[in-house]
């Protein structure tokens, strides 16, 4: 390493580039070709003011939110207005109710996501490692729907649970999010590289089918799991056009709703949407931060196993 | 976990795969009871609506009116919509457009953070931030940020450029539908285009160089053909969220101005549960599923022409 920083340009007293972080990059240094550091102090400035760039609706939405209301389009280029109002939070909270909203939401992700990993688990199971009539037939069907589209089903669900009187329910909402063939496909092509000598094993100690699900697979799979987990969880998260079709009464309205109704309202008090919005960020850049590469990890894991 | 024992067992015929059935040949009966809950969830929720909706655009139906079968009324009524033609142009223009763009930028990004740079890592966290966040919020923000005296025309008259009506004309409002969605998968897409270049061996690529290759054909003619699968497979998914683009025009532009932004999403949506007609939505929705089907077939059959799957 002494070898190779005294090979650099010794121009200023500041640290040397930091070695490369990620374990992902396989490109060996090249001694002819390696960067100098003023090449990476570029390259790395520019990036980041990409980034900037790209932060800056969000970084916006902050300021907004702290406007008075009538300076929020007056005030132009400045970022902030005449008095900074942190009240405004408080109002944009309470105008849109937002921890009813906030409640429904993680509740409805939450149930939806431990169901479908549950049902999941089971039908990747059979797929993988059980023998039974028909297996063959049922699997092409499971992965014939992995690239239908489920929005263009939305007029029939909505009629059938209008004739089972299940419109306005959470049941409603929920059930259909339950049933897609991804997070089968997903955990089975994990659960095909178990082998089975494993299983045997448990066989012979007596261990019974279920069990060995639960004991011996669901634990093998676990990194699979978090993978299905975060997918699912994100997707109801910010699942629109479902809730907006299904759900009537604002007390049971989930984020998207709550921030559409007061999008569209007449006479938007931006300031508040703003805040609202900021609000619904929150969480996601919370999740960010704290997991930060296994979310990295997660999302280019699930994007390999679904191919 | 030997490598051995884990490869047999994903094919079919190697051993390890017999050996793991036969461990679970107890008693058959498990099998169809693990399948059962997501089968019958699938084919209630998934297949049957499904196919209820290719069989539902032969009838007229309301919500309280019951069914009348129409024959092919609904399908013909289509080809002469011009609100539902429009609607095809406008998403078509949307899917090429924005298709294409995200793609190249997200690859891009992709490339370039896989260089030497400070706080890497960070970069791609922040990259990912709109696709975690829920399109309505990101839509919302746009909304206020594409307004006459938004920070966009702010900026663009403070370097001089003058202010763009992003809301009031079709073609700046389409841009803005375009603009927002980039902005949101382009994330997400970059993840998955760098876990694909996470995979090419990087041995090929410092042959090449010892070759004597330059970097931009080391770029096309090596990088590109290796990082395939995973181009492919973003491109597919970027294309079959691209038709149904819903949100984005709902809660920036309503559709408007005039119908320059009805993606086919939203008419099917207004079609249903504005105007009651949910016989021609179910056609609408029909004819949005053969067009889907039709571009992923197509891309499926184009992939043996640039997609190398043996890296």
């Amino acid at each position: 390493m002494t070898a190779n920083a005294s090979m650099l340009p010794t121009t200023g007293s500041g640290p040397l580039p930091p070695a490369d972080e990620s374990r992902g990059t396989r490109a060996a240094p090249h001694p002819g070709r390696r960067r100098s550091r003023r090449g990476w102090i570029l390259s790395s400035a520019l990036a980041w003011l990409v980034a900037l760039i790209f932060m800056m609706p969000i970084i916006w939405t902050f300021l907004t939110a702290l406007k008075p209301g009538n300076e929020v389009f007056s005030s132009g280029l400045r970022p902030f207005g005449s008095e900074i109002l942190w009240s405004n939070f408080a109002a944009a909270w309470t105008e849109i109710g937002f921890g009813r909203l906030l409640a429904n939401s993680v509740g409805v992700a939450a149930v939806t996501t431990v169901l479908t990993l549950a049902i999941a688990t089971c039908t990747a199971y059979a797929f993988s490692r059980l023998r039974f009539r028909g297996r063959h037939g049922l699997f092409v069907l499971f992965v014939l729907t992995l690239t239908l589209p489920m929005e263009i089903a939305v007029v029939p669900l909505f009629l059938g649970f209008n004739a089972v009187n299940l419109l306005d329910t959470w049941t409603a909402l929920i059930l259909p999010s339950l049933f897609g063939a991804f997070g089968a496909f997903l955990l089975r092509q994990f659960m095909l590289q178990i082998p089975g000598e494993i299983e045997d094993a448990a066989r012979i100690d007596g261990a019974s089918t279920p069990r060995i699900l639960t004991t011996i697979i669901v634990p093998l799979v676990r990194p699979a799991l978090a993978v299905l987990a975060v997918f699912t969880f994100l997707g109801s998260w910010n699942s629109f056009l479902w809730p907006l079709i299904i759900l009537n009464s604002m007390d049971k309205w989930t984020l998207p709703l709550g921030l559409a109704g007061f999008t569209t309202q007449t006479g938007t008090q931006w300031e508040l949407l703003m805040a609202a919005c900021v609000l619904t960020l929150i969480p996601v850049i919370v999740l960010v931060i704290v997991a930060q590469r296994q979310l990295v990890a997660a999302i280019g894991a699930g994007a390999f196993g679904g191919r | 976990m030997t490598t051995g024992a884990a490869l047999g067992s994903r094919t079919t015929a190697g051993p390890g795969h017999r050996r793991a059935l036969r461990g679970s040949t107890g008693w058959q009966g498990w099998g169809w009871i693990f399948v059962l809950p997501g089968l019958v969830g699938l084919v209630v929720f998934v297949v049957t609506p499904m196919v209820a909706s290719l069989v539902l655009g032969f009838f007229d139906a309301t919500l309280l009116g019951g069914l009348t079968p129409v024959g092919l009324d609904n399908f013909s009524r289509m080809v002469g919509d011009r609100q539902f033609l429009n609607s095809v142009v406008v998403t078509t223009l949307f899917v090429l457009i924005f298709v294409p763009l995200n793609i190249a930028l997200s690859t891009a990004m992709a490339l370039w953070l896989r260089t030497r740079l400070a706080g890497r890592s960070w970069l791609r966290v922040i990259f990912l931030i709109p696709a975690l966040s829920p399109m309505v919020a990101n839509a919302a923000v746009f909304r206020m940020l594409l307004q006459r005296d938004g920070l966009f025309n702010s900026v663009l008259d403070a370097v001089g450029l003058g202010a763009i009506p992003w809301l009031s004309e079709g073609r700046w409002a389409l841009a803005a539908i375009i603009l927002v969605s980039v902005w949101q998968t382009f994330g997400y897409n970059m993840i998955i285009i760098g876990a694909g270049l996470d995979s090419v061996n990087p041995d090929v690529i410092s042959a090449s160089r010892i070759d004597g290759a330059g970097a931009l054909r080391r770029l096309w003619s090596i990088t590109i053909p290796l990082t395939s699968p995973a181009l492919f497979f973003a491109t597919v998914m970027t294309v079959i969220g691209a038709w149904q683009t819903f949100a984005q025009s709902y809660i920036i532009t309503g559709g408007g101005p005039g119908d320059s932004t009805t993606t086919i999403m939203l008419y099917l949506y207004r079609t249903a549960f504005s105007y009651n007609q949910l016989g021609y939505a179910s056609a609408i929705s029909a004819a949005l599923f053969l067009i889907i089907a039709t571009v992923t077939l197509i891309q499926v059959w184009g992939q043996k022409k640039w997609v190398h799957y043996d890296g």
